[in-house]
């Protein structure tokens, strides 16, 4: 009885620090961006100083329904799903890829490679996005440079394809790496006796692979395709950066674009927050739809 | 809460007055009264928001004048880099600075949630004369005053005055002579200028010159005006020059631009007086080759110029010291050791009257071949169309014709469709905001 209620206190004390911080920092926050988008600004004729007094009343759905009927909302919706439809795919294979090639029994230099791929996770997205920046404009970047030597002529951000495929690079190269050390350390975790009697079996490393490998990461899979799923969507940092330099980088670029272009640019806090609102039902609706899937397709 | 609204004089008498008709109220501050004034002897400390370089000199030489009003410079986000986002925030939290730097067109945006002082009722009017008129214009709405002038663009050209000689090609003086020097300067495998579709304050600069007027007051209603013939003028010329591929479309300020300049792969900026710092910045190796000129005009037998960018030092709501807070924006803006102290960090063109003659401004540039580029900006600060106003939602206009311009210049639409959706969506915008609005 008595070990029972102290290991009961150790555990509160544990969580405490945890539900704190989960609290204040997310749900708090959170539950007034939903509190906020429920809220407009009321004037009347040119709304200047005290005779068109400004109060803010509640609007029901009014922001919900304006935010949808942008149509640059709905395309910056577009967009981001359509970015995670191309990166979901690239993501998880180049990160299954390099876990795969670093597993490998004939693998050299494991540690050097393994830290190389995960550094670019180091660099914050504001200066990945930066650094490739300069690589990415002619005239500027030595990459282009070379390649207009040799008669390739690229221009990564000079129409909206290529800069679609330009971000794409940069969200990969920053998070592949993560991802790869999640499967890394699941691989690692697979019992050696099942190789053991894979190979007395008569498997070869593909084999291993396909039967032991694969379907024992499955979990690790999963659970970086969701956070690929949920980055991808909440685009924001990259194409932030590199508006001023690609024509094809409008200020409702992305979701998460928009509400801040009316947040902070138009000073309309209770759009930016319906559009946010938004935006988070629409992750979270595809990242719960993909675990269904997933589940069910386990359960069969 | 009372209004108050007082004039010329008297300030101190009805300063006191108020302060204690507070003390009668239970001395209630709820950002509204703002008027306190500085009992004798008493030391204040006034907070200042500006990114402004060369600022901070102004401010030491006003601190070390002034002991008993000591100016603080804290934050120096420039506004459209989320300055401004942080001043709504910072007057809704009552934390707000008392005095801030605020571009001309900002100014009607802080007047929707009634965030500045109205200056007039601490005697703004006093000082009016010391300011050029069009842009005490721009610091006033209805009958209030929100802010002391500081600095504008009156604009010209900048062009590579040895390759124009080499090339044979005559400074343009009109925009069809500018077209046409634009296909001179493509046979030598260089562009006259950028259209930077992401920044379209300066495509703005270019139809107010044209007379156009895009915002207004009628009654108790905002008129917009944007597609009007004179805009759709200037965005179709700019249309042909892109079709024809005589010029570029990279942004301004940006490193390729840079490069361009740098390298002589574009000859000419028709830009503001404070381009002149830029293209140093720029083009450091192309130093002294350059030369100023008008800016290129519609209708020669009446030159007109505009103004790119504009900036002035508003008192925010809340601030308990309005009236020292307004004095030191006049001297700030005003007298001319501060003002030779602004010029030095390039702050544009001053916006106090006569401020050219003696200053830091009257001088050859050895940027510009020793040429006293500064005459050029005179005249063109005397043709500028006083008109000009703007309305809540400039940033919202703005982002419309940069997106809109953006994919023209990919292909899709044009500027002239851009600047008639803009003219629609700035109607909306503006209703919005639930405010009268018509087009």
């Amino acid at each position: 009885m008595s070990i029972r209620r102290s290991e009961r206190q150790a555990a509160t004390g544990f969580l405490l620090p945890f539900v704190f911080l989960y609290l204040f920092v997310f749900v708090l926050p959170i539950g007034y961006a939903a509190y906020q988008s429920f809220l407009k600004t009321e004037r009347s004729g040119l709304g200047l100083g005290a005779s068109g007094a400004a109060r803010t009343v509640f609007a029901g759905l009014d922001n919900y329904r304006l935010a949808l009927a942008k149509p640059e909302f709905i395309d910056g919706m577009v967009r981001v799903f359509g970015f995670a439809l191309v990166e979901v795919p690239l993501m998880i294979g180049t990160a299954t890829l390099l876990a795969l090639l670093l597993d490998a029994a004939s693998a050299r230099w494991v540690p050097l490679f393994r830290s190389s791929f995960f550094l670019p996770y180091g660099v914050p997205g504001v200066i990945a996005s930066i650094l490739w920046g300069f690589l990415y404009v002619p005239n500027v970047s030595p990459i282009v440079e070379v390649l207009g030597h040799v008669g390739l002529n690229l221009d990564p951000l000079g129409s909206s394809t290529a800069t679609f495929w330009s971000l794409a690079n940069i969200v990969t190269w920053e998070f592949a790496g993560y991802n790869m050390l999640i499967l890394v350390a699941q691989l690692k975790a697979i019992d050696n006796e099942l190789y053991e009697a894979a190979r007395i079996d008569g498997a070869n490393a593909w084999h291993e692979i396909r039967h032991i490998k694969l379907p024992l990461i499955r979990p690790a899979i999963v659970l970086t395709t969701i956070f690929t799923i949920i980055g991808t969507l909440q685009l924001f940092a990259e194409p932030f950066v590199l508006k001023g330099k690609s024509t094809a980088i409008d200020s409702s670029y992305t979701p998460n674009l928009a509400a801040y272009t009316q947040a902070f640019t138009n000073n309309n806090q209770h759009l930016a927050a319906a559009q946010a609102v938004i935006l988070a039902l629409a992750t979270s609706l595809l990242s719960f739809g993909f675990l269904y899937l997933v589940g069910r397709k386990a359960n069969r | 809460m009372m209004r108050r609204r007082y004039r010329r004089g008297g300030t101190a008498l009805a300063a006191m007055v108020l302060a204690l008709g507070l003390t009668a109220c239970g001395g209630s501050d709820n950002g509204d009264d703002n008027s306190s004034a500085k009992k004798p002897g008493e030391k204040i400390e006034l907070t200042f928001w500006s990114w402004v370089p060369g600022v901070d000199k102004a401010v030491a030489l006003w601190n070390s004048q002034n002991p008993d009003v000591q100016v603080k410079l804290a934050d120096k986000t420039v506004g459209s880099q989320g300055g401004y986002a942080k001043m709504h925030a910072a007057v809704k939290a009552d934390k707000a600075p008392d005095l801030v730097q605020m571009e001309y067109q900002n100014i009607p945006e802080f007047l929707l949630d009634d965030e500045l002082v109205d200056l007039g009722e601490y005697g703004a009017d006093d000082v009016a004369d010391k300011f050029v008129d069009w842009q005490w214009k721009q610091v006033s709405y209805g009958e209030g005053v929100y802010a002391i002038p500081q600095a504008s663009g009156p604009m010209g050209l900048f062009y590579r005055k040895d390759l124009f000689e080499k090339w044979g090609i005559q400074p343009p003086t009109t925009w069809p002579e500018f077209k046409e020097a634009a296909k001179v300067v493509r046979e030598h495998d260089a562009y006259i200028c950028t259209f930077p579709p992401g920044n379209s304050a300066w495509f703005t600069a270019l139809a107010w010159q044209n007379g156009a007027n895009w915002f207004g007051i009628d009654g108790d209603t905002w008129t917009v005006d944007i597609d009007s013939p004179e805009t759709l003028q200037v965005a179709q010329f700019w249309d042909e020059m892109v079709k024809e591929d005589l010029i570029k479309t990279v942004g301004d300020f940006s490193e390729e631009w840079n490069k361009d300049l740098n390298t002589g792969k574009i000859v000419s900026w028709p830009t503001a007086q404070w381009g002149d710092g830029v293209l140093a910045a720029a083009a450091p190796k192309t130093e002294g080759k350059w030369a100023a000129a008008p800016i290129p005009q519609w209708d020669p037998s009446n030159f007109m110029s505009a103004n790119w960018g504009g900036s002035s030092t508003a008192v925010l709501k809340g601030t308990d010291h309005a009236e020292e807070a307004m004095e030191f924006a006049t001297w700030l803006n005003s007298d001319p050791e501060s003002i030779d102290l602004l010029i030095a960090g390039a702050y544009g063109w001053p916006a106090a009257k006569d401020a050219l003659e003696g200053s830091a401004l009257d001088r050859p540039y050895p940027f510009f071949g020793g040429q006293e580029i500064n005459d050029i900006f005179v005249e063109a600060d005397t043709a500028i169309d006083v008109n000009w106003g703007w309305i809540p939602t400039v940033s919202e206009t703005y982002a419309h014709l940069n997106d809109g311009f953006q994919k023209a210049v990919d292909g899709e639409g044009s500027f002239v469709e851009t600047v008639k959706e803009a003219q629609q969506q700035t109607v909306e915008d503006l209703e919005a905001r639930d405010l009268n609005a018509q087009g």
